[in-house]
């Protein structure tokens, strides 16, 4: 085999791994993954190669800061770093973050998040969340209307509910619900 | 002797060996000393690559149209489908091997890259990833930059290139911002290595492949854009942690005299500045920079953040690299050169000699001298008979006396006459230039 057909055979092969391991991960974290429910916003923006999303901003964003994350005077504060957050159901079955911890914990309804200080509230040290999901993609002839619909419940206090599977820390988007039914249904029903 | 010269030499030949005029041998000398790059087909390559770009473009936008009516496995399918045809065509063109014309490889190579995107895009897009799309490109990029090599494609070349600095300075603007993602890359380290990715296609494993004039002012600007956005990921990096920004200019200083001063061979460092266009945009961006210190506090501000940058190994690797190829320069008289890179060592001289207290003023100041100096060092090369550029030397005598006389507190009538003299004796000075370059037996490149 020549060196050049041999190279072109190697990235061939890379060029199909690439997506087929996070096709693998996912679909492992959807099949195996612990459902669960929070609120969120969820405005519409544009991704040139993805098309049209929902910007899923789940509502907790500001939490009690973990033991031992860096304090102000080296600076190191600044700089987002991962935290594992325990999550728990209220009696809606939506969930909240319980507790957050520097080092990795085990659990079906843990997530891995970045946090950053942020400041103290009621002389209480603060941090500010990073969730590693910020995207629902939408057919583009769904997505204005999904856009619509949402900023209308947001005006009543009613946020969307964004559905992700866990597990070992890793997350999946995999609906935004309004009143438990996806947000996809609802449009196209409306539509017709 | 430019390039229109040496294609009508290529031209003229066979017609003076057919008469007589020149021996066989001597025609074959001529045709080694003034070579003639081939343009044949380049029509049929870019029209290759236009139609590839489209179809690639295409079908990106059709993926992200998002056919949510399928099933996941129905729109896998759609990504991995075009990709596997894509690989098809581009492994029977490889097959062809020397029959393949280039437009052939040219158009297959990008429909592939493309094709690639098309496919992370979508099962990005399928399981609702999070992320930029810039985030997208370093994986992209990593399994498509192969295509150039075996392919021998200089589109897929120039398409890793922009992705490998658009990536790059996404990261660098995610550590400037403080952006909340967590998994920001060291693009210190990330940037060479990708940079190096170009390297099996120019030189290539014989190092006989030297990139065109389009491909190398590609090269060249992306080296240079890669190399100021790790230079603000340097800076941004440190400004975390201590609140304060201000290596970034003199480290855009070092980085702009290492793409200035890049190694060439004999053959390259003959050719004119219009074939060199990392000295030009190099070189224009050490100026620029130069310029704005003549001012006060831009001065002041790149002197105080020499401390903080030689904390940086980064700093430390663009020193010993400029270093290094100063050496070079030096060794083969590329004087003009090394005459505006030099431009980049003053501050640290600065922060070394100048009193606290006394502001920017002293580098500011030195700074008008140097660029002054470095103004009469290009016009006087060029009189000497060396590789010189005396009419961009003019240009900044000119420009520094405008920009001098613009903040000088004198009345618009002084302003307007000295403008208007500046401008006289620059013109002259261009009729003047061009005399001596009319006399010089077959010019001198500018």
């Amino acid at each position: 085999m020549r060196p050049a057909a041999f190279v072109f055979a190697v990235a061939s092969l890379a060029q199909w791994l690439v997506p087929l391991v996070g096709v693998w991960q996912h679909e492992r974290i959807i099949a195996r993954g612990v459902a669960v429910r929070f609120e969120c916003a969820a405005p519409d923006p544009y991704d040139p190669f993805r098309g049209r999303f929902l910007a899923v901003r789940p509502a907790e964003t500001m939490v009690l800061a973990p033991e031992g994350i860096a304090q102000s005077a080296d600076g190191a504060n600044r700089i987002m770093v991962p935290v594992w957050a325990t999550l728990v159901a209220d009696e809606h079955g939506l969930s909240h973050i319980k507790s957050l911890s520097l080092e990795p914990v085990s659990g079906p309804t843990v997530i891995r998040l970045g946090a950053r200080l942020s400041g103290e509230t009621n002389g209480a040290k603060m941090v500010m969340i990073s969730w590693p999901l910020d995207r629902f993609y939408l057919n583009e002839r769904l997505a204005p209307d999904a856009d619509r619909l949402v900023a209308e419940r947001l005006g009543r206090g009613k946020p969307p509910v964004a559905e992700i599977r866990l597990l070992d820390g890793q997350a999946v988007l995999t609906d935004i619900l309004l009143d438990g039914v996806s947000i996809r249904e609802t449009v196209k029903q409306q539509a017709k | 002797m430019s390039l229109i010269h040496h294609r009508w030499l290529a031209e003229h030949l066979p017609e003076w060996e057919r008469e007589g005029l020149v021996t066989p041998l001597a025609a074959t000398v001529l045709r080694d000393r003034y070579r003639v790059e081939s343009r044949a087909g380049l029509a049929q390559m870019v029209v290759g690559a236009v139609g590839s770009l489209l179809i690639g473009a295409g079908l990106i936008a059709v993926l992200a149209y998002n056919w949510d009516e399928f099933p996941r496995w129905v729109r896998l399918v759609l990504a991995f489908g075009p990709l596997a045809a894509s690989q098809a065509v581009s492994g029977w063109v490889l097959w062809k091997n020397d029959n393949a014309k280039p437009w052939m490889r040219e158009s297959a190579a990008l429909v592939q890259t493309l094709a690639i995107g098309a496919a992370m895009a979508l099962v990005s897009q399928i399981y609702n990833l999070p992320g930029q799309w810039t985030d997208l490109i370093f994986w992209w990029c990593v399994v498509a930059v192969p295509l150039a090599w075996v392919l021998k494609s200089d589109a897929a070349a120039i398409a890793y290139l922009f992705g490998v600095a658009v990536w790059t300075i996404a990261q660098a603007g995610d550590r400037v911002m403080g952006s909340p993602a967590l998994d920001v890359a060291d693009v210190r380290i990330w940037f060479p290595i990708l940079l190096a990715g170009i390297l099996p296609r120019w030189p290539g494993s014989d190092l006989g492949d030297r990139p065109q004039p389009g491909s190398r002012l590609v090269l060249a600007a992306t080296a240079l854009v890669g190399l100021l956005a790790v230079a603000a990921f340097a800076s941004g990096q440190q400004g975390q942690l201590t609140g304060s920004f201000t290596v970034f200019p003199w480290l855009a200083m070092l980085s702009s005299a290492v793409v200035l001063l890049f190694p060439l061979d004999p053959d390259g460092v003959a050719e004119p500045l219009s074939r060199k266009p990392q000295v030009v945009l190099g070189g224009l961006a050490m100026v620029i920079m130069a310029l704005i210190t003549t001012y006060e506090m831009p001065a002041r501000e790149l002197v105080s953040g020499v401390e903080p940058a030689v904390r940086l190994g980064w700093c430390w690797l663009l020193l010993a690299v400029l270093a290094g190829f100063m050496a070079v320069a030096f060794r083969q008289g590329r004087f003009a050169v090394l005459a505006v890179a030099g431009l980049a060592l003053v501050p640290p001289l600065g922060a070394l000699l100048s009193p606290s207290g006394t502001g920017g003023w002293p580098v500011a100041i030195a700074y008008s001298l140097l660029l002054l100096a470095t103004a009469i060092v290009l016009i006087a090369l060029e009189f000497l008979g060396r590789q010189g550029a005396a009419r961009i030397g003019a240009a900044l005598i000119t420009l520094l006396v405008i920009l001098r006389m613009a903040d000088a507190d004198v009345s618009l009538l002084i302003k307007g006459l000295v403008f208007i003299g500046i401008g006289c004796v620059f013109l002259g000075f261009n009729v003047l230039i061009s005399h001596h370059r009319a006399r010089v037996p077959g010019g001198s490149p500018a």
